[in-house]
């Protein structure tokens, strides 16, 4: 006698093994699945047929397992879309803070000479330069996940202590803890190219493994 | 039957005007091309899911979970903002192509 349940039931495990997710979109295919079910039972149909008919419909797992990958991959580009707006906006707030900084001659800088002045700016652009180098070129995509992990984690706390340090060290609020000479344009060069590289490479490396992700799905 | 190619070009703008009607879920959505088609356009059931988070992840539909009617729980879709832009796009696309066909016809037999 057909168990209606035990093929539906079968029908789950066939998609699953082909890697359509559950809850959604199984739970969705299967309330599909069983809205066709019904519909043909109505119109005289036997269980067994009728959850045939439906299942012929439905489509093809792996068919269907690479449709869902498309939209995976839809998904992925749209996220990196996202990423590289955040990471070129968060390198424009960068770069503007210590161009303002040294314009306006603010807290250590106050003292500059023109020339350190320049000298500043011009490493505030070779950061601005070195971020691009990354950010929009190619980056290292065949690293293993687990490194790039490691290095994407760091990147938030090297990051975010270069910011503290920095602003500290412009604004002096804890100044003693920093025992640094005024501005003569040194700082900068040791702390902005390097900040720039991590900013590139790390932001390159994201990029680049999202497209991989992208590509993969595609 | 049509083909393929032009059942998959088709598929956002339909699924978009049907769902400027009402909120639909996916099999109504089939059973309603189906009909109005007379059934010469036939989407593989499926098929039709992957078009419809497509849209979603692009902000065009917005999608609900609810109990249906026989106590089943269905997704229910609805039109965005976005989504009745597009419509409307694509709206005076199809009209536009369907002009052209038409003119062309009509010098071919006058």
């Amino acid at each position: 006698m057909f168990d209606l349940e035990k093929a539906i039931a079968e029908w789950r495990q066939q998609m699953l093994a082909a890697g359509i997710k559950t809850p959604v979109p199984l739970a969705e295919l299967e309330s599909h699945l069983r809205d066709e079910i019904a519909l043909q039972m109505k119109s005289g149909t036997n269980a067994s047929l009728a959850f045939e008919i439906a299942v012929q419909q439905i489509g093809m797992a792996n068919m269907l397992k690479d449709e869902f990958e498309k939209v995976d991959a839809t998904k992925v580009t749209r996220t990196l879309k996202q990423y590289r707006a955040i990471m070129v906006a968060c390198l424009g707030m960068e770069s503007l803070f210590w161009a303002t900084c040294l314009l306006l001659k603010v807290g250590r800088f106050s003292e500059i000479t023109a020339a350190q002045q320049m000298s500043g700016l011009a490493a505030v652009a070779v950061m601005i330069l070195l971020a691009g180098i990354g950010l929009f070129g190619h980056g290292p995509a065949n690293l293993g996940r687990r490194v790039r992990d490691l290095i994407c984690i760091s990147r938030g706390r090297l990051l975010g202590l270069l910011w503290v340090w920095f602003f500290c060290y412009v604004t002096e609020p804890v100044g003693f803890l920093f025992i640094l000479p005024r501005f003569d344009g040194g700082p900068l060069w040791i702390m902005l190219p390097p900040a720039g590289v991590l900013f590139g490479f790390i932001g390159g490396l994201e990029k680049a493994a999202l497209k991989k992700t992208a590509m993969a799905a595609s | 039957m049509i083909r393929k190619e032009l059942v998959a070009a088709s598929a956002e703008p339909l699924i978009l005007s049907l769902l400027a009607k009402g909120e639909s879920y996916g099999y109504a959505i089939i059973q309603e091309v189906k009909a109005r088609s007379g059934g010469k356009l036939q989407w593989t059931d499926g098929m039709l899911y992957p078009v419809l988070h497509r849209m979603e992840h692009r902000g065009l539909i917005k999608s609900r979970w609810a109990e249906s009617e026989t106590g089943r729980k269905r997704k229910y879709y609805s039109l965005k903002k976005d989504g009745k832009t597009a419509m409307a796009k694509h709206q005076e696309q199809w009209s536009l192509v369907h002009g052209v066909l038409s003119g062309l016809r009509k010098e071919r037999y006058v």
